[in-house]
């Protein structure tokens, strides 16, 4: 029998692999998705590490993921159930805390506890937020011009980007500009006051970078948290039923009802290049595999360094790749409890365990950890994001127990003298006694503890420097210049290769955007 | 008397706006709160344009050759010359991958720092216009960018928003080279080499100086500007503008209460001082916007006094990027740095300091942080704690009332450049207050530049 030729394969089965199978699929292609672990899912991942509990490994919460993605791939009717995070807490080093809840006018009134004028700013702040993400939007669902090329099409569609953001009018257009270059502690310095409102807020800007409060460059990351709201998506931040690995497996869901083919532990060692063009992929079996276009859902490091021989790509572009920075920033602690900690600042279990716990209590507290990890060193006291999925999905442990997620920043990928079990442990050690400091005896609950490193994350996902966007979400990494000048529209130096992941445009924690414009773009080439 | 227009201080940008007007058959009077000129050195380049049109006939500039001299920590030093490749020859010593780079570096750099020494020379961009001829301005420069090439848009793109770290990484892997490039990155701002921006304000001071020279030139442009006839300067008292019904009517001399009146007001001032004693007219937005101009003062400035002429025309203390950014971190906490960045210049016979960081804290001198700094100065020099002389931010703020001793009268973080400068919206030299206008580093392109800003001010009065 003759091997079967597809009309894609896709190297990858993380979620932005899985969104172009999709769509790729739903337009009648014949698809294949090649993963190389036992599950799809990439860094959204649920696994069962301890007998009975089960974690979201990687990622923890669902923020992002496009409407549109969900509406066209009908991701509700094959298992996507989304739960609000209800509050997030942030405890203070004096015993008090800072709280936003659910109720906007809860929230209101206990900023007003801290800060009459914050709370008066607050909401002014939040309608301009709104109204920033809401003009940024239609930048995450466009492919970027190239402003080197002279191209009609390209010109047209600068001239229309510059249109839109003149559309903004004057005030919001500085907003803009301002959010594009400064640090995340100095756009909050010019709205609050009180310094624990900024830490914890800030605190979202420096998710997955290698950056402080206070560098430039951390502000835009603030929108994003606007954006999730705006879509109906409950609020900014939801659980996903079943972990994050639920929302990969919805998608693979929808992906075979459109009629795609997806293999799990089809490790692809490279792709095929004849004449200039991708005809396939070899397995690591030596398996060869025929396809009319290949897709590649990994890293751009991956992508082009290790599928493709650098002889098949233009010098200047390799060089522009090698450049691409990674340097992954964080690590997550895994743990199954006995029985849920009570945090000092607000003793006692209750509704603040269903959302989220923020350890940020000051900017200093916050910019003290990226200075550790800015030589090379994780943070002894990091800024940690907390949650207790199972408090929200009953299913994620056993009766009466619970699992704890803990996202830690900073665990530099390049640590002095590298990392080695007895650093993870140390590093682990420096979670749990700073999570101990805010909640007493929240140590002897601990059953079980799993600890991911950025060399964990590299090893297990495949992220390079474990990464988890796929690439720094730098301003110099951004749009036409993600992943390199002039490669940003999905093609690739190597025609009928494209790229689909989160180091393509619009990046990482936008979930999927990046796997559906790939998907437009490979159908709008007429392939 | 009478005049037609007032303008407050007697630096760089505040003559050239006055003889602007003075050539433009305007009567001008500049009030000037000192008493006598300030010798320290301008430094940063002088537009040509404003050297032709003011016929500055005494201006001397300050080429030293080596432009700098940066100790090796094995014993020598590194020498940067003019001259591209005699740098090269004298990094081939240290590092003969970075020297097989240099050439090309400081090309690529300095076609970048080209485009900024045009949009300098002009108002910055109105982006909000619906002009047809500022619109063809905007489209003529987005033109020249594309002409100079695919590589030079790129470069534009991705280097402004970088750190400068990241800049020099990318191209070389000496540490003294680095930390002698990237210290330039740093001056008068209140972020580290690590930070994003300051591959921008390494470029901003490589405005108007010849590839491979990556410090500004040095000049006596105040003093050439004292000199020439045509405007009168009245010296001694600060000055605070007077307004009515939203409408600047003079000034008043705080020292003798004398009023002089005038319908137009240019501040060389900064933003802030010039507009905090008129915010009751201002509107609340535009005050609120005035407040939140960054310009916190992170530089000491003084001078070293040595028996007889040193080795060096300019030496540069900063081992590694590294070594800066530690000394940042200090900052950050509102300490002085433990192991701050140290720059000494020679200028006519003088020697000045420039010493970072050493952030404002509260505009009150304090004896004895202000002997700590010395000590510490004087250590990194290798001299006697006599020898140093430093003013560190707060005295400044106190002597020459810039706020918070910021001498670029705001920070050049690309959120504070262009039309966002000296406040968003407000970019073009006016103010809310008709006929006052701002004419300083404050506004656009900044510090550094000297006159720039005075006569793209003294263009728009005109």
């Amino acid at each position: 029998m003759a091997a079967k030729r597809y009309d894609a394969i896709i190297i990858g089965g993380g979620h932005n692999g899985l969104v172009t199978a999709a769509y790729l699929a739903r337009a009648g292609k014949s698809v294949l998705v090649l993963e190389r672990r036992p599950r799809v899912g990439g860094a959204a991942v649920t696994e069962e590490i301890f007998p009975g509990f089960k974690f979201t490994m990687f990622s923890y919460v669902v923020s992002l993921l496009r409407p549109e993605i969900i509406r066209d791939l009908d991701l509700p009717r094959h298992g996507l159930h989304i739960l609000p995070l209800e509050s997030t807490v942030t405890p203070m080093e004096n015993g008090d805390y800072l709280a936003a809840w659910a109720d906007h006018d809860e929230t209101r009134r206990e900023l007003y506890r801290h800060s009459p004028r914050d709370a008066e700013a607050y909401d002014e702040y939040g309608r301009l937020m709104h109204f920033m993400a809401q003009a940024v939007k239609p930048i995450l669902s466009m492919v970027p011009p190239d402003p080197t090329s002279f191209s009609p099409g390209d010109l047209v569609a600068l001239l229309k980007l510059g249109r839109h953001f003149r559309g903004l009018g004057g005030e919001r257009l500085h907003a803009l500009v301002k959010l594009m270059t400064m640090s995340s502690a100095d756009f909050l310095d010019e709205w609050f006051e009180t310094d624990v409102l900024k830490a914890t807020k800030s605190a979202s800007g420096i998710i997955g970078t290698f950056l402080g409060p206070r560098s430039p460059g951390t502000a835009y990351v603030l929108l994003h948290h606007y954006m999730g709201e705006l879509d109906g998506v409950f609020r900014a931040w939801g659980f996903a039923k079943g972990g994050t690995g639920a929302v990969s497996e919805a998608i693979a869901s929808s992906a075979r009802a459109f009629g795609a083919e997806i293999r799990c532990d089809a490790p692809v060692a490279r792709v095929l290049v004849k004449g200039g063009r991708a005809i396939g992929v070899v397995m690591e079996n030596g398996d060869e595999l025929r396809a009319n276009i290949v897709v590649s859902s990994l890293d751009p490091r991956r992508t082009f360094l290790q599928l493709l021989d650098s002889d098949q790509l233009p010098d200047d572009f390799v060089s522009d790749i090698k450049r691409f920075k990674f340097r992954g920033s964080s690590g997550k602690v895994n743990l199954a409890l006995d029985a849920l900690p009570s945090f000092t600042c607000m003793p006692g279990i209750g509704r603040q365990h269903r959302g989220a716990f923020s350890i940020s209590p000051s900017l200093d507290y916050v910019e003290r950890a990226y200075d550790e990890a800015k030589y090379g060193e994780f943070s002894r006291r990091p800024y940690m994001d907390i949650v207790f999925p199972s408090m929200i999905d009953p299913g994620m442990a056993p009766p009466g127990k619970h699992v704890m997620s803990i996202f830690v920043q900073y665990a530099p990928y390049h640590l002095n003298g590298g990392w080695s079990d007895a650093k993870r442990e140390a590093f682990g050690d420096a979670v749990v006694n700073t999570v101990e400091s805010f909640a007493p005896g929240f140590k002897s609950m601990i059953l079980h503890r799993q600890v991911i490193t950025p060399l964990d994350i590299e090893r297990i996902t495949g992220l390079s420097e474990g990464n988890i966007f796929a690439g720094e979400l730098a301003l110099h990494q951004l749009f036409f210049l993600r992943p390199a000048p002039g490669w940003a529209k999905f093609a690739t130096p190597v025609r009928n290769f494209y790229q689909c992941g989160s180091g393509t445009h619009p990046g990482g924690g936008i979930m999927g955007a990046s796997g559906r414009l790939a998907a437009l773009r490979i159908l709008k080439d007429g392939k | 008397m009478s005049y037609d227009a007032i303008v407050i201080g007697a630096g760089a940008n505040g003559l050239v706006t006055a003889h602007y007007l003075a050539r433009a058959g305007k009567r001008v009077v500049v009030v000037e709160q000192r008493h006598a000129a300030d010798p320290s050195a301008d430094i940063g380049w002088v537009p040509p344009r404003v050297v032709r049109d003011l016929e500055l006939r005494d201006l001397r500039l300050e080429q030293p050759d080596p432009w700098l001299t940066a100790p090796l920590s094995g014993g020598g030093t590194l020498e940067l010359s003019r001259e591209i490749g005699r740098s090269t020859e004298a990094i081939r010593r240290i590092s003969p991958g970075d020297a097989a780079k240099w050439p090309e570096f400081c090309q690529r750099v300095r076609t970048l720092a080209g485009v900024l020494e045009k949009l300098y020379l002009a108002p910055p961009p109105d982006i909000e216009t619906r002009d047809p001829r500022e619109l063809a301005r905007i489209g003529g420069l987005a033109l020249y960018v594309r002409r100079l090439g695919k590589q030079a848009v790129i470069d534009l793109a991705r280097i402004l928003p970088m750190s400068v770290a990241e800049l020099l990484d990318d191209w070389f892997e000496s540490d003294v080279l680095k930390g002698a490039l990237g210290a330039v990155g740093i001056w008068h701002l209140k972020q580290g080499p690590r930070s994003g921006g300051t591959a921008f304000n390494f470029l901003h001071h490589h405005a108007g100086s010849p590839a491979g020279v990556f410090r500004p030139a040095r000049s006596n442009v105040t003093q050439a500007l004292e000199g020439m006839k045509g405007v009168e300067v009245r010296r001694g008292s600060r000055a605070t503008v007077l307004a009515k019904n939203g409408r600047a009517t003079g000034v008043v001399l705080e020292k003798s209460g004398e009023a002089i009146l005038a319908p137009i007001v240019v501040s060389s001032a900064d933003p802030r001082a010039t507009l905090h004693p008129v915010a009751i007219e201002l509107d609340p937005e535009f005050a609120r916007a005035v407040d939140n101009i960054k310009a916190r003062g992170v530089v000491a400035r003084g001078t070293l006094t040595l028996e007889g002429a040193p080795s060096y025309s300019s030496l540069c203390i900063a081992p590694s990027l590294e070594y800066l950014e530690r000394a940042y971190d200090d900052a950050k906490y509102g300490r002085d740095s433990a192991a701050p960045y140290v720059e000494v210049q020679r200028t006519d016979g003088r020697l000045e300091l420039h010493v970072q960081y050493v952030p404002y804290t509260d505009g009150t001198a304090n004896v004895q942080r202000h002997q700590a700094l010395q000590q510490k100065v004087a250590h990194v020099l290798g001299v006697q704690t006599s020898q140093v002389k430093l003013q560190s931010p707060d005295e400044e703020e106190l002597q020459r009332g810039a706020t918070e001793g910021h001498l670029y009268h705001g920070e050049l973080t690309l959120d504070q450049i262009l039309f966002m400068r000296p406040v968003p919206g407000w970019s073009r030299y006016r103010t809310p207050i008709g006929g006052l206008y701002l004419c300083g580093a404050g506004t656009h392109p900044g510090g550094g530049i000297p006159g720039a800003a005075g006569r793209n001010a003294a263009r728009e009065i005109v």
